[in-house]
């Protein structure tokens, strides 16, 4: 088992054409990730990377049965591109581009409200469950199939927490999931914690949070509320980021509140989550869930 | 992107926004000059042009400056010249500038306005909620960043629609939460739309109008006002865009962002080259632990432009506080090769004198090290973080 992607996920890939895109698909293909189609609008008969191009979602979905997009359009793009994924009723987009306009975001989030359709990012590596499917740009030869399930608000702290379950006894991961490092994205700790707790092959999950927002303020009161609980190792980046640098303007205060990483981390202990200081201890306490016999 | 003050009310007065009468002016003369078509008799006010909040706080660097701050209630004619004389050139420094001040090149002139009282307002984006949020605070006794931090309950937050404006029980909410009398309705009411379309259309991520005055006709007037843009928008707004004040930036700042990358300063001794805010913060965090700081951070994003990538190194290796350099790049997106290969290239036409550790995991690791094993360059490099962090300490230590 393994949450939201696994061999059966069905992917196409908006925006296959573009160098990215290419350099990134196939190795997702080498992977034995099973995509089968891509959309580049104007591009629709040809075939690249061995696979059909179409000008839609809607015709690929149509003609190869795609459930889940990976989406490689750049960031002015991403607006259309989302209305098209969300059009054609895919289960999940996964969305890679930084830089998202605020009010394409604004509308991206209200078009996904009522929608059957999940987006993880924007600005996310994705998502991969090891040795099934890769959807992203996570560096796949760090990861090994196990039993830890790893959600991130980081994109390059996510490939630190993988190499810290293989310092682990190689104890492995069953799905790896970045959030995206904006703050507004779709899926949130809560809703990739709940499926993590109903995933069998998952025994304990690392959460990476960040400053900005309350997202993690959030997961730690639903972790408080579960009956069953799945041990969870949290870290919280931005204890050295002084307050209020670069954050201009009274009025992000007034929305964001004056949250420190520590707050974070109080929240998750108070929680019964086990918080590290330094991402490189997260071994040790997975050792000390998992001991070597 | 933030643009000063006359700016914000150049384009806010495009939506019906009510503000006093005001020109800018770059000279002592030309300041004059604009005085009596600002208003005939006075008073005036004088309102250095820097982007800062509380320049009325602030003061001058300069002794010819005088004492007064960054905003003057002038009297008499024969004042302005030499106020704008002492201010022009002068540099001011608030609360917010940080001891270094900013450089005034030009001031506002702009007529005095007589007001019942104030009050603060803005519209932010509320990215937990993905809404557009309407903040509202009576600041009479207070300023809004005490309020934001000690009483948020007395500030009213209002979401507003993406695709009309305010609906008439949130202005009876509005008036009723500022004590202001029914006869202000009209006038609030094209108040906040106006800003609510100007937000909208300019793809800005905060409108603050702070103060707002309720003159004695309860009419509402900005005497200040903000515009922060959403960079990443900026390229549907070409005539925004050339607002860009360079003199407002950081030099290193500005050159890491030509080639889009971001540059951070701060009070430590270690330059730190990352691909990702969260690794720039996990970095830090860990440096701290140790004991040390960073100088300065550069997130060099995904960046695939080895050139583009050994500028930003030399905007690090040539920062004269930086007394050893970690590279910490996990490469997904980004490969690592590029970046050894950036750092030769920087290495090359700047000289590496202080020491250099390097950490590589992921996309093209291998390759990487390869690289600049084979450079003879003297870069130390580490397996993991925490390893890394040692090593640059160390390597400091025994430099001293």
């Amino acid at each position: 088992m393994s949450i939201l992607v696994d061999k059966n996920t069905r992917v196409v890939c908006q925006g296959i054409t573009g160098t990215q895109a290419t350099f990134h698909i196939k190795r997702s293909l080498d992977y034995g990730t099973h995509v089968v189609s891509g959309v580049t609008p104007d591009k629709g008969g040809e075939m690249h990377l061995g696979l059909p191009v179409f000008n839609t979602v809607k015709e690929a979905k149509a003609e190869t049965g795609a459930n889940a997009s990976v989406m490689f359009v750049p960031a002015v793009a991403v607006k259309s591109a989302m209305k098209e994924a969300v059009e054609a009723e895919l289960d999940l987009v996964v969305c890679i581009a930084a830089g998202v306009p605020l009010k394409d975001m604004l509308e991206i989030k209200s078009m996904l409200k009522g929608s059957k359709t999940k987006l993880i990012g924007p600005n996310t590596p994705g998502i991969i469950t090891p040795g099934e499917a890769r959807l992203g740009i996570f560096p796949e030869n760090i990861h090994h199939r196990g039993k830890i399930g790893i959600i991130s608000r980081s994109s390059t702290l996510t490939y630190e927490a993988v190499i810290e379950t293989n310092r682990a006894n190689n104890l492995g991961q069953s799905t790896v999931i970045g959030l995206g490092d904006d703050m507004m994205i779709g899926m949130d700790f809560i809703d990739t914690l709940e499926r993590f707790h109903q995933d069998k092959e998952t025994e304990a999950i690392i959460l990476l949070g960040r400053l900005g927002g309350t997202f993690e303020e959030d997961a730690a009161a639903y972790y408080k509320s579960l009956k069953k609980k799945k041990p969870v190792i949290a870290f919280v980046a931005g204890d050295a980021v002084p307050f209020g640098h670069k954050m201009g303007y009274a009025g992000d205060v007034i929305t964001q509140g004056h949250i420190s990483a520590q707050d974070k981390k109080d929240a998750f202990a108070d929680a019964g989550i086990t918080v590290v200081n330094s991402i490189n201890q997260i071994h040790e306490e997975l050792l000390k869930l998992f001991p070597v016999k | 992107m933030n643009i000063h003050e006359y700016q914000a009310k150049k384009i806010l007065s495009k939506y019906g926004i009510a503000m006093p009468k005001g020109k800018i002016a770059y000279t002592p003369n030309e300041a004059k000059r604009v005085t009596s078509r600002v208003s005939l008799r006075g008073p005036w006010m004088l309102k250095a042009q820097i982007q800062s909040g509380a320049r009325a706080k602030g003061y001058f660097l300069e002794e010819k400056a005088g004492k007064k701050g960054g905003i003057r209630l002038i009297k008499s004619r024969r004042d302005i010249i030499k106020n704008a004389e002492q201010m022009l050139g002068s540099t001011l420094v608030t609360p917010q500038t940080g001891p270094k001040g900013k450089l005034v090149s030009r001031i506002y002139v702009e007529a005095f306005t007589k007001v019942k009282r104030i009050f603060y307002s803005a519209l932010v984006i509320d990215r937990m909620e993905a809404a557009i949020s309407l903040l509202f605070a009576d600041i009479a006794d207070t300023d809004i960043n005490e309020l934001a931090l000690n009483h948020p309950e007395k500030i009213l937050k209002i979401e507003l629609p993406l695709d009309h404006g305010i609906a008439s029980e949130q202005i009876r909410q509005v008036l009723e939460f500022l004590k202001l009398n029914s006869r202000s309705a009209r006038s609030l009411k094209r108040f906040i739309n106006g800003l609510h379309k100007a937000f909208l259309e300019n793809d800005a991520s905060m409108i603050e109008v702070n103060p707002v005055g309720v003159m004695a006709n309860g009419q509402l007037i900005a005497l200040d006002a903000k515009i922060s843009f959403d960079d990443n928008a900026l390229f549907r707004h070409k005539e925004i865009a050339k607002l860009q004040d360079d003199y407002e930036a950081d030099e290193r700042e500005l050159q890491a962002a030509k080639y889009k990358f971001t540059y951070c300063e701060f009070d430590g001794n270690i330059g730190c080259i990352v691909n990702g805010d969260g690794l720039a913060m996990a970095v830090m965090d860990e440096l701290q632990d140790k004991g040390y700081g960073a100088a300065c951070y550069l997130n060099v994003k995904g960046g695939v432009d080895k050139d583009k990538i050994a500028s930003g190194i030399k905007i690090i290796m040539t920062n004269p506080k930086v007394e050893g350099i970690l590279i910490n790049i996990l490469g997904g997106f980004l490969r690592c090769n590029l970046i050894a290969e950036g750092i030769i290239a920087a290495a090359s036409e700047v000289g590496l004198n202080v020491p250099l550790v390097v950490r590589f995991e992921g996309t093209n690791k291998d390759e990487a090290k390869e690289i600049l094993l084979h450079s003879k360059l003297p870069v130390i490099i580490a397996d993991e973080m925490d390893e890394a962090a040692d090593a640059v300490i160390k390597a400091i230590e025994e430099s001293d």
